[in-house]
């Protein structure tokens, strides 16, 4: 019989294939359940954080409000939007989850607005700055509490950056801005409540 | 046994893959500004090396020359999704420092390398001595410049939340060495240091 060279060389790499598959697919099945536990737990905490009155966070689902909050937002990506209600269901404000560029990666974080359009805080959701130098958008505490109280884009454009984390900071004052200009473009934190 | 420790040591000092061989440096340069992220990028290696060693000798007899490579392509990827998925899911902070370099444990030339040069002509027993070795040499080089960098360049070690050491928040540590130039400058001393280190064990081995 003439040897059958595809059967040869191809059978142990199809072997190999579909034990590896399997393999992953069992992995797969034991890590989905804490993989979307931790990413809503980190969705949950820095909400919390921005937007400490609040009880509970609804994503806002509406598909030409986030399309509009996109295209405002322009290289920066609008994660997620969220109405944040008191005990009683009443909107006390918006949580935004957006990505901006930093120096090492990407850098997300989440904005809180309160009922009159001001900022309540910023924080940092993840980022993979240098540390001892872009981390310092993190370390250093007076940077962060700068946005508070900020009512528009132009308003944080002004906003100081941090001497040897340039880049770090522009990217975390850029996502603050794209923030703030999607939540114009979609009405407000009225446009967000009304359903 | 004796053959299993000789080849286990091997990899801590003569074989190196760091200091003397002079693989899998992309990972250790980037991912070595912190402890905690080293040491994990360390074990994820130790498992996957050694997890694909041994499948890869197991395996060796089945496995055609022609295609040796796309197999072990195949098996190292598994393993490194499955590290991938594991840290994502119980190891979120770690997750977010290593981020890419996880996925790119695939194309270290290390476990690609061991996979050719060791187990594809070894037994299951010693290729676990290899992974070990070689993935503990690469964990104690890496995680030792990770604690150099963030504990010089910061002035503090953090180890899962956790302050182990503190200059204090007036030390003003030399920014480069946090910075990738003081990854290359520091290894290049460690990889001197254990140059001469080196060169007496082997003096002793041919003594022998």
């Amino acid at each position: 019989m003439r040897d059958n060279i595809y059967l040869r060389l191809g059978m142990p790499v199809l072997v190999i294939c579909i034990l590896s598959a399997a393999g992953l697919a069992i992995t797969y099945g034991f890590t989905r359940g804490p993989i979307e536990r931790q990413a809503r737990e980190a969705e949950q905490e820095s909400l919390n954080a921005v937007l400490p009155d609040a009880k509970t966070f609804e994503r806002v689902t509406a598909a030409a409000l986030l399309a509009k909050a996109s295209a405002a937002a322009g290289d920066v990506t609008i994660d997620g939007v969220f109405r944040a209600l008191d005990g009683t269901g009443a909107t006390v404000g918006v949580g935004l989850l957006v990505g901006s560029r930093g120096y090492g990666g990407p850098i997300r974080m989440a904005v809180g607005v309160d009922r009159n359009g001001k900022v309540t805080s910023v924080t940092i959701v993840s980022m993979n700055e240098t540390p001892g130098l872009g981390s310092k958008i993190v370390d250093d505490k007076t940077f962060l509490p700068r946005f508070g109280g900020l009512t528009s884009a132009e308003e944080a454009r002004k906003v100081d950056t941090i001497t040897g984390a340039t880049k770090s900071s522009r990217g975390v004052r850029k996502g603050v801005e794209a923030a703030l200009a999607a939540l114009q473009a979609i009405g407000g934190v009225e446009g967000v409540s009304a359903r | 046994m004796k053959e299993f420790m000789a080849v286990l040591r091997n990899g801590l000092s003569l074989e190196n893959p760091l200091t003397v061989l002079m693989i899998g440096l992309c990972s250790t340069l980037a991912v070595s500004a912190k402890f905690e992220g080293s040491l994990f990028m360390g074990i994820a290696v130790i498992f996957v090396l050694v997890m694909s060693n041994v499948l890869i000798s197991a395996v060796r007899r089945f496995t055609p020359d022609e295609v040796r490579i796309p197999i072990f392509i195949v098996i190292i990827a598994a393993f490194v999704t499955i590290v991938d998925l594991v840290l994502k899911g119980y190891f979120p902070s770690v997750y977010s420092f290593l981020g890419v370099w996880i996925p790119l444990i695939v194309v270290n030339c290390i476990v690609l390398g061991r996979a050719e040069a060791f187990a594809y002509h070894n037994g299951v027993v010693l290729s676990i001595a290899d992974g070990i070795g070689m993935g503990v040499g690469y964990t104690i080089i890496i995680s030792g410049l990770g604690a150099f960098r963030e504990l010089f360049g910061s002035g503090k070690l953090v180890f899962l939340q956790h302050t182990l050491v503190s200059f204090g928040s007036a030390y003003r540590g030399p920014n480069i060495l946090l910075l990738f130039p003081g990854a290359f400058l520091l290894f290049g001393l460690i990889v001197a240091g254990s140059r001469a280190l080196n060169k007496r064990l082997m003096a002793r081995k041919e003594a022998v």
